[in-house]
C-alpha cells in the first residue's frame, strides 16, 4: 500500500519533470543548443549518455528507480554534478527535520493544554476567546504570521534572534544557537497546526466528557485535573493523531515559505531553487524524501492508535 | 459524644429536596419536594419508570449532576452535614460510592482494571502502589472475581459484562464508603447474571453495615433485597414503606400498576404483563392534581383538582383512593360502569388502552 503510494508519487513527479523542459539546457547551459560545433556535440552526446537522456522515458524511470533504492540519488544538473544530490540532502534535510520536529512538538505542547482547558469549560469566556484566536491562526497565511511574529518577538521585544546561521552550533540556549534561532520559524509553523489540533481535541474531549466512565471517575473521587488528563485525554486523541500525520504534509508547504522568510537553507529552500532551475534529480529526490517521510510518519500514527486504544490490538 | 448521638440518627435526611433543570420550555422539575430518611445499614429500593427522577435524585444528593442548567433546593443532611448547594467532591468515593447501569461504558476502556481500582485506594486511603495492589486483589476476591491477580492487568473489554459490573462494585467499595448508590446496577446485564450481582450487592451491604440505595425500574428487583421501597413518579414520591408491606399491601395505584407491568426476575415467562397506559408526565407542565391521574384507573374528579399529600408514618403514600380500601373499590366500580376515568382514560373489560 505505502510502497505503491511512493511509486505513484515518483512516477508522477518523474513524468511531470520530463515534460517541463529539456534537461540538456539545465546541464550544459546554452551549449546544449549548439549542435553545429562538433566539440559541443560531443559534450551533448556525453551528457545524454551520462544522464540516459537518449533513452525512452520508461527506461529512464526504471534506471532512476533502480539507483534511487540503492541510495544513489544521482547528480545535480545545475552544479555540474557537484555535490551529488545525496550530498545536498545530507546538508539540507537535518535543518528542515529539526524545524518540523520542533514545530510539531510545539503544536502539540500548545494544543493539548489549550484543548483540555477549553473543553472543560466549553462555551465559557475562555473558550469563546480561544475559538476566535484559533480561527485567526488558521486563516492567517504563513508568511503573514511569519512577518507578525518576527516583528513582535525579534524586532520589537528582541526575545528571539532574527537570523538563522547554518554554521552556528545547534544545542544551546543563546541567540548564537540554532535551537533558539529555530523557535520563531517553528512557532510560525506550529500555531496554525496547534489551532487545528486544539479544535479537534476540544470537540473529541467534549464528547468524551459525556461518557459514563468519566462520571464514574468523578464519582470515585478522582480530582478534576486527573479526570481530564488521565481519563479523558487519551481516548480523545484519535482525531488529533490522524491529522498530526496528515498535517506533516501540509507543514512541508509551510516550511517552504517559512524557510525562505527566515533564510533557513533547508529542504524547502532547496526545492524552490531546484524547481526554478528545473534541476530534475534534485526535485525528484526531494519529493521522494518528503513522500517517504510522510508515509513513514503515517505508519507510526497507525501504530500509535493501538497504544491509544487497547481494543484495537489483536 | 456527638458521634455517639449521630450514630442513632439516620445517615441521610432528605427534606423537600428539589432538583430542576432550566429548559427553553421552562423549569423541568426532575425531583419535586422529595423527603425521606436513610438509616445506617439500610437498603432503600428506589423504584419508578424511566424518567421518574431516580437518577437525578441520587446524583443530586451526591452533587454529581453535571449540568450548569441545574438548580437545587431543600435540605439534604448527610451525617448531619448540609449537602445542598455546596461542592460535595470530598464525599465522592470516600463517603458515598456509586455504581452505574452500564458496566460496558462505565469503566475506562483504555485503562487497566488494576489502575482503575488503585485510584480510589490511593486517593482516599493513601495507600502506596504495593498496598493498593494487595487491597485491589482482596476487593476483587470479595466481589467474586476469579484470578484477580491476572484480572488487574487486563482491560475492561477482556471481561464479560457481569465481571465488569463486579469490578465496578469493587471500585465503588474500595474506600469503604458509608453509603452506596447503585443506579440500575443490573439493567444492562443478562438476566441470568442479574440475580448474582443483586445478591452480591445485598451481601456486601449487609457485611459492611453500609447504607445503600438500589435504584431500579423493576419492583421485583427490590423484593427480598431491600429493607424499604420508595416509589417515584414524575419526580415525586408516590409510596414509601417497608419492602414486605409494599408487596403485601401496596396502597398506591401506581405501585400496583408498576408491579403488573414489569416482568419479575423470578417468573419472567409465566406472568401476563399489563403495561401502564399512557406515558410518564411532562415534568415541565405536569398534569393538574395527582400526577398519575391521566393513567390511573381509579381517578376521580377530585384527583384532577387537588394533589394528594404524602401521609406521615412508616407506610407513606399519596393517594385519595388507596388500593385495598373501600374508597378505591367504589372509585373503580364507578369508572368501570361509565367506561372511563375522570381523566377520560377508557377502561372496561376490554384491555385498557391509552386515551389520547
Ligand atoms: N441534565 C439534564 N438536563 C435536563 N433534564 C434532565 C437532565 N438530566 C435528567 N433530566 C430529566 O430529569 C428527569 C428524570 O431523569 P432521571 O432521573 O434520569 O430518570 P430515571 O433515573 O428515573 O430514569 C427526566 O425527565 C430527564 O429528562
Ligand atoms: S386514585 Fe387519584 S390520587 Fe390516587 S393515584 Fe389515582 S389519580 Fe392519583
Ligand atoms: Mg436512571
Amino acid at each position: 500500500m505505502m510502497i505503491l503510494l511512493l511509486i505513484a508519487v515518483s512516477m508522477l513527479t518523474f513524468a511531470a519533470m520530463s515534460f517541463l523542459g529539456d534537461p540538456l539546457f539545465n546541464i550544459l547551459g546554452p551549449v546544449a543548443g549548439d549542435t553545429e560545433n562538433p566539440e559541443n556535440l560531443a559534450k551533448i552526446e556525453a551528457a545524454k549518455e551520462q544522464y540516459y537522456l537518449d533513452k525512452p522515458l520508461p527506461e529512464r524511470y526504471a534506471r532512476w528507480a533502480g539507483d534511487f533504492v540503492t541510495g544513489d540519488f544521482g547528480v545535480q544538473f545545475s552544479t555540474d554534478g557537484q555535490p551529488p544530490v545525496s550530498g545536498l540532502l545530507k546538508e539540507r534535510l537535518p535543518r528542515t527535520l529539526q524545524l518540523m520536529l520542533m514545530a510539531q512538538f510545539l503544536a502539540l505542547a500548545i494544543a493539548i493544554p489549550w484543548g483540555v482547558v477549553t473543553a472543560s469549560r466549553a462555551n465559557g469566556v475562555v473558550d469563546r476567546a480561544s475559538t476566535f484566536t484559533s480561527f485567526m491562526f488558521v486563516s492567517l497565511p504563513n508568511f503573514a504570521l511569519a512577518v507578525i511574529l518576527f516583528y513582535i518577538f525579534a524586532l520589537k521585544l528582541d526575545w528571539l534572534p532574527d537570523t538563522y546561521h547554518a554554521t552556528d552550533p545547534f544545542w544551546g540556549l543563546t541567540h548564537r544557537h540554532r535551537l533558539v534561532q529555530l523557535v520563531l520559524p517553528a512557532f510560525t509553523l506550529a500555531l496554525p497546526g496547534a489551532s487545528v489540533y486544539q479544535r479537534l481535541l476540544r470537540t473529541d474531549l467534549i464528547t468524551t466528557l459525556q461518557e459514563d466512565f468519566i462520571l464514574m471517575a468523578r464519582a470515585k473521587g478522582v480530582p478534576k485535573w486527573r479526570v481530564l488528563f488521565r481519563h479523558a485525554l487519551r481516548p480523545s486523541m484519535f482525531s488529533v493523531i490522524t491529522i498530526f500525520g496528515i498535517n506533516a504534509g501540509a507543514l512541508i508547504g509551510g516550511a517552504l515559505v517559512v524557510e525562505i522568510y527566515f533564510r533557513i537553507p533547508g529542504v524547502g529552500t532547496a526545492i524552490v531553487e531546484a524547481v526554478l532551475r528545473e534541476d530534475f534529480p534534485v526535485v525528484l529526490a526531494l519529493v521522494m524524501v518528503i513522500a517517504t517521510a510522510f508515509v513513514v510518519l503515517n505508519f507510526i500514527v497507525d501504530v500509535f492508535y493501538t497504544f491509544l486504544d487497547p481494543r484495537v490490538r489483536r | 459524644m456527638a458521634a455517639a448521638d449521630a450514630n442513632n440518627e439516620p445517615l441521610l435526611v432528605v427534606e423537600d429536596y428539589e432538583v430542576g433543570f432550566r429548559t427553553e420550555r421552562g423549569l423541568a422539575r426532575a425531583v419535586d419536594k422529595v423527603s425521606f430518611e436513610l438509616d445506617r445499614g439500610e437498603t432503600l429500593g428506589i423504584v419508578g419508570e424511566s424518567g421518574s427522577g431516580k437518577s437525578v435524585l441520587n446524583r443530586g444528593i451526591m452533587g454529581l449532576v453535571s449540568s450548569n442548567r441545574m438548580i437545587e433546593d431543600g435540605s439534604v443532611l448527610f451525617d448531619g452535614g448540609q449537602m445542598v448547594n455546596r461542592n460535595r467532591q470530598e464525599f465522592w468515593g470516600a463517603k458515598i460510592g456509586m455504581i452505574f447501569q452500564d458496566p460496558m461504558t462505565s469503566l475506562n476502556p483504555v485503562m487497566k482494571i488494576g489502575k482503575q481500582i488503585f485510584e480510589p485506594l490511593r486517593q482516599h486511603l493513601g495507600l502506596d502502589k504495593g498496598e493498593a495492589e494487595t487491597r485491589a486483589i482482596e476487593l476483587l476476591t470479595q466481589v467474586g472475581i476469579p484470578e484477580p491477580a491476572r484480572r488487574i492487568k487486563q482491560y475492561p473489554h477482556e471481561l464479560s459484562g457481569g465481571m465488569r459490573q463486579r469490578v465496578m462494585i469493587a471500585i465503588a467499595l474500595a474506600a469503604e464508603p458509608e453509603m452506596l448508590i447503585a443506579d440500575e446496577p443490573t439493567t444492562a446485564l443478562d438476566v441470568t447474571v442479574q440475580k448474582y450481582i443483586l445478591d452480591l450487592l445485598r451481601q456486601l451491604q449487609l457485611d459492611r453495615g453500609m447504607a445503600m440505595t438500589l435504584i431500579t425500574h423493576d419492583l421485583g428487583v427490590a423484593r427480598g433485597r431491600t429493607d424499604n421501597v420508595m416509589v417515584m413518579y414524575g419526580g415525586r414520591v408516590m409510596e414509601h414503606a417497608p419492602t414486605d408491606t409494599i408487596f403485601a399491601e401496596m396502597r398506591h395505584p401506581y405501585t400496583e400498576a408498576l408491579l403488573a407491568s414489569v416482568p419479575s426476575l423470578k417468573h419472567a415467562k409465566h406472568t401476563r404483563l399489563t403495561p401502564i397506559p399512557g406515558a410518564p408526565p411532562d415534568i415541565v407542565n405536569p398534569p393538574p392534581g395527582c400526577r398519575f391521574s391521566p393513567r390511573c384507573k381509579y381517578a376521580q374528579p377530585k384527583c384532577t383538582e387537588q394533589a394528594p399529600e404524602l401521609n406521615e408514618g412508616e407506610h407513606r403514600y399519596a393517594c385519595f383512593y388507596p388500593v385495598g380500601t373501600d374508597a378505591s373499590a367504589e372509585a373503580l366500580e364507578k369508572n368501570m360502569a361509565q367506561g372511563h376515568t375522570a381523566t377520560g382514560l377508557k377502561i372496561g373489560l376490554a384491555p385498557a388502552k391509552a386515551a389520547g
